[in-house]
């Protein structure tokens, strides 16, 4: 349906972006959590369009922007997280001395990048929104101005991002000189007309899954990740770690999964595919191990987190890829703000040293830590095994079994590097004083949604599963 | 009956373990309390488990059905004659377990005891599930509580030991895990319904070449956690490491579920790749039991000597599962129970040799039972039901299995005998050199003989020691029709495959059959 309602969305986020902004100069106050509220108000006015648009399928611009059910379904988890990010951010930013009234104003403008690149089928528009998303978040990763990682984070962001759209407009031009169009729908008929392969276009498609290798982070294109991850203010970390990723990883679906029925062309990138996702998920973990800091394992273990993903791409499965991000969002926003929560003024605990004994100084922090972390290594009966579980059944379902084993194994080894978490929190004595800032509600709120999602997620995600169903449904393949 | 007494006894210690949460960490011996009658009413109510189970039905009882997730995934329990007297010596041990560790937990208390009952609820549900994804969920629910029991209130080397526990059992669950999906989609695409309910697996007969794979997943998982030579590594670790009511529980009950596995699980599901592996299997149990014992003999610590004393006679067990015959099957059942029973005891005496020396060197130790009569008598019961003496629980257990041996395999038994004669031999050595002989260390002067807890805990361990040796009846007659049912499905499975060979039907890789053996009978009619 043609419908101004498709753009409300997008509209309240950019006129929050430029509010916040306005208000930040016109309001000279020290405390800025005010424009912080302001940003949540826009998300949530934001998302109560989400919701109204559910089902209706509206779209405009003549179709390049639509926002079916599947895209609003990922709107709405990049939304839930931007506001998760929001929240740990307020008093970490004022810690951390960079209060600057940009960052919410940026975050809500990355986020209406990534809106724009989930609802659109057309590859310029979505990279239109892939370029708003990339500024954004350059500047978000460089914001500790005094601190080099930081700076080191946001140039080398900066310089891998730009190298990664060059490939993608690269690949986008060879893609409009073979097929003509922009359009994924057209692109895919053209694939799926011709009776050999076709070189050019493969190597359009090729380059433009390169582009997007970088976004969500696949070895061998992941090489970015832990220095940003470690140098970005930890709430941008989080963010980084679900919003680009999801978004990511929608195009590809609208991309691969049309492709995977063409006759010639996808077996070629499917094998391509199936080493990048083995890869990833064993050079992922197996890295990780190494690694004493939290945030640097943290990155390694996203990485890894992009290979179980790409599982699901190669055995189409939507759902299950739909239903691993709202539980990667919860389990690994909420692994961040524990991070967080263990920090005070100018100082965060990052090192693994630092976590010797914190579970019983701070049973509450401890504990939801160690749940966070249990999910992601994918114990029951949290959400984290219930989404390695539907990504590593369908694909079994669909032959896989090879992937699927060298993906349980490299989960395995998973395991140790989660636990070694654990064992410093509980069966370490301390080696030196850990003293942190406790009065923060809002971390401590974030904390507890988050703790909530992955129970719920893990224990009955019924309700969840039934609205990933719709979504999944409404998904145009052709 | 409608109450739903196994989810009731299943999740009271869940409740409990939340109930905890919010209870004053510094009311330490509330907290102790509290837990103590949890476990202790979680025993009562399964007792009545017991007295309503119908030992003619060879069917789950009490069973419990109601959707969950979906796809399949439903929450699905029920007892058969295996599982029960499993899921009675969990509640059983429990609230010993508690009771032993009333001391020596000094510190963390609360989060000791939520381990604990989480560990309980864990386990009851891996005994009770019938749903393959709900077996899969308690089953590495126990890991957890487990993980943290080692680990945090464990000896020196205590993280060593308890992530070895932790990578080794996910090693064989998670390829166990793909195992499942493989047999999921399986029936999947045999019926075009989704389910992981284990009696619509048991109908699925697989091509052989395909069962090989999925029994060694299968297989793997359980090897190692009974566990079999040559997967039994972790196992000395976590139990010397373990404090005492851990080791308890590990020894007596979570190793358990290994053997349950087998039965429940590999066997029923893959007879022919089970037939083809019997062999293996065989050997293998056996060199744990000879290995066990040996290793058992040369150790220098008490703890670790009852550990390989655990793979010794864990290997008997298997050995005795895998003749394939009433005898065998109930004797290893019946086995498990004594080896919980008495392991579960030694263990318990070792951790109060400990609690007085702070040592478990066999060395540091000579003429306590001149110090400690009383000790001296339950320490020398329980030993002796590790060892067989006729009388006690653990001879008619082993008659049984080495019955069961005989008629399956005459020299695997005779070579499986040497299970009693190792035992005798290194549980009446290490005896003589803890208990008898002079006092050589002056500590042991100090040492106070057994104190009231102590003899309320160890005693139901005695009588039932007694009972079970003298009148195991009432406790063999329970599985009987379930160990009969079990063997005649694996029989029904292996001969359709051969018939269907005979017969030179076009061989898919998947079929599923009707489990009722009329319904067999009748297609064999209509095919000739």
């Amino acid at each position: 349906m043609n419908s101004l309602n498709a753009l409300f969305p997008l509209l309240t986020l950019v006129v929050g972006a430029l509010l916040v902004l306005l208000l930040e100069v016109s309001i000279k106050r020290e405390n800025k959590s005010y424009l912080a509220y302001t940003s949540i108000v826009f998300l949530l006015i934001c998302s109560f369009f989400c919701v109204r648009s559910w089902g209706k399928d509206f779209a405009y611009f003549n179709n390049h922007l639509y926002l079916d059910n599947f895209a609003l379904f990922i709107s709405f988890v990049l939304i839930i997280a931007t506001i998760l990010v929001t929240l740990i951010s307020m008093k970490y930013l004022s810690l951390q001395n960079s209060n600057i009234g940009e960052y919410y104003a940026l975050l809500l403008l990355a986020l209406s990048g990534m809106l724009i690149m989930v609802s659109s089928n057309d590859l310029i528009v979505i990279f239109l929104g892939l370029e708003v998303l990339s500024m954004s978040s350059y500047t978000l990763a460089g914001l500790k101005r005094d601190d080099q990682k930081s700076s080191e984070a946001a140039l080398k962001y900066f310089l891998l991002g730009s190298f990664a759209s060059a490939f993608l407009v690269y690949g986008l031009a060879l893609l409009y000189g073979v097929s003509n169009s922009t359009n994924i729908v057209t692109i895919i008929n053209f694939f799926r007309a011709e009776s050999s392969m076709s070189l050019m276009g493969l190597a359009g498609l090729g380059l433009v899954i390169v582009g997007f290798g970088f976004k969500i982070a696949v070895v061998p294109f992941h090489m970015w990740t832990p220095d940003v991850y470690q140098g970005a203010p930890t709430p941008i970390t989080a963010f980084f770690s679900i919003g680009p990723k999801a978004v990511g990883f929608t195009v590809l679906v609208r991309l691969l999964f049309p492709f995977w029925h063409t006759a010639f062309d996808s077996r070629v990138i499917f094998s391509l595919l199936w080493i990048i996702s083995a890869l990833t998920m064993i050079t992922g973990n197996l890295i990780a191990l190494r690694q004493t800091n939290i945030k640097r394992m943290l990155a390694y273990s996203s990485i890894a987190h992009a290979g179980y993903l790409m599982v699901a791409i190669l055995s189409q499965d939507t759902s299950g890829l739909l239903f691993y991000f709202v539980v990667y969002l919860f389990m690994n926003i909420g692994a961040f703000s524990a991070v967080i929560a263990l920090g005070k003024e100018d100082k965060e605990y990052l090192d693994l040293d630092d976590y010797a004994g914190i579970g019983f100084k701070y049973p509450w922090i401890g504990a939801t830590f160690a749940i966070f972390l249990f999910s992601l290594a994918g114990f029951p009966p949290t959400g984290g095994f219930l989404a390695k579980f539907y990504v590593f059944s369908a694909a079994v379902r669909e032959g896989l079994v090879s992937l699927v084993v060298i993906g349980v194994l490299a989960s395995l080894v998973s395991v140790y590097y989660y636990l070694r978490v654990i064992v410093y929190m509980y069966m370490r004595e301390p080696t030196h004083e850990v003293d942190i800032h406790l009065e923060n509600p809002a971390l401590f709120l974030v904390l507890f949604l988050c703790l909530y999602g992955v129970l719920q997620l893990g224990i009955f995600p019924g309700n969840v599963l039934v609205i990933i169903k719709q979504a999944v449904n409404t998904l145009a393949i052709f | 009956m409608d109450m739903p007494i196994i989810s009731i006894i299943t999740f009271i210690p869940l409740a409990g373990a939340l109930l905890l949460i919010f209870i004053n960490k510094d009311r330490e011996d509330l907290l102790r309390t509290i837990a103590l009658i949890l476990t202790l009413v979680t025993f009562a109510i399964s007792l009545s488990l017991y007295f309503n189970f119908n030992a003619q039905n060879p069917d789950p009882q009490f069973v419990e059905k109601g959707a969950w997730i979906g796809y399949g995934i439903d929450y699905h329990v029920g007892i058969d004659g295996i599982s029960l007297l499993l899921v009675l010596l969990t509640t059983f041990l429990m609230p010993i377990a508690l009771l032993s560790s009333w001391k020596y937990i000094g510190k963390m208390v609360k989060e000791y005891l939520l381990f604990m009952l989480i560990l309980e609820t864990g386990i009851i549900g891996v005994f009770v599930s019938l749903n393959l994804f709900l077996f899969y969920v308690f089953w590495e629910v126990t890991l957890v509580p487990m993980y943290f029991l080692i680990g945090i209130w464990g000896g020196k080397r205590r993280i060593y030991a308890t992530i070895k526990f932790v990578l080794f059992t996910m090693f064989g669950s998670l390829l166990m895990l793909v195992a499942i999906f493989f047999l999921y989609s399986m029936y999947y695409k045999a019926t075009g319904v989704y389910s992981f309910n284990i009696f619509d697996m048991y109908k699925l007969v697989l091509n052989p070449s395909i069962q090989v794979w999925l029994f060694l997943a299968f297989a793997l998982a359980f090897a190692i956690k009974v566990p079999m030579f040559p997967f039994h590594t972790w196992l000395p670790d976590a139990h010397v490491q373990a404090p005492t009511a851990g080791s308890v529980i590990l020894a007596a009950v979570l190793l358990k579920m290994g053997a349950y596995g087998f039965l429940r699980f590999a066997m029923p599901l893959f007879p022919d790749a089970l037939t083809k592996f019997l062999p293996y299997l065989g050997v293998l149990a056996l060199i744990g039991i000879i290995y066990g014992g040996l290793m058992a003999l040369i150790q220098k610590d008490v703890k670790s000597l009852v550990a390989y004393s655990s793979v010794s006679h864990m290997g008997l067990i298997m050995l005795a599962v895998f003749a394939l015959n009433v005898e065998g099957i109930q004797g290893g059942i019946y086995q498990m129970l004594n080896h919980g029973l008495s392991t579960g005891a030694l263990f318990l005496c070792v951790g109060i040799l400990y609690e007085r020396a702070h040592t478990r060197l066999i060395k540091d130790f000579g003429g306590v039972s001149k110090q400690m009569p009383v000790f001296a008598a339950f320490f020398l019961i329980c030993m002796l039901s590790s060892v067989g003496l006729p009388g006690l629980n653990g001879f008619v257990g082993e008659i049984l299995c080495l019955f069961g041996i005989f008629k399956a395999n005459t020299v695997l038994a005779i070579l499986g005998v040497t299970t009693v004669i190792l035992a005798a031999a290194y549980l009446l050595w290490m005896f003589q050199r803890v208990m008898h002989g002079p006092i050589t260390n002056d500590k042991i002067h100090q040492f106070k003989d057994l104190n009231k807890r102590e003899i309320i805990y160890l005693l139901p361990i005695i009588i039932l020691m007694f009972w079970m040796g003298v009148y195991p009846q009432p406790f063999l007659r329970k599985m009987d029709a379930s160990v009969e049912k079990l063997i005649n499905q694996i029989d029904q499975k292996r001969t359709y495959f051969a018939e269907a060979k005979g017969e030179d039907k076009n061989l898919l890789d998947i079929e599923v059959i009707e489990s009722t053996a009329e319904d067999h009978q009748e297609k064999e009619e209509t095919a000739r």
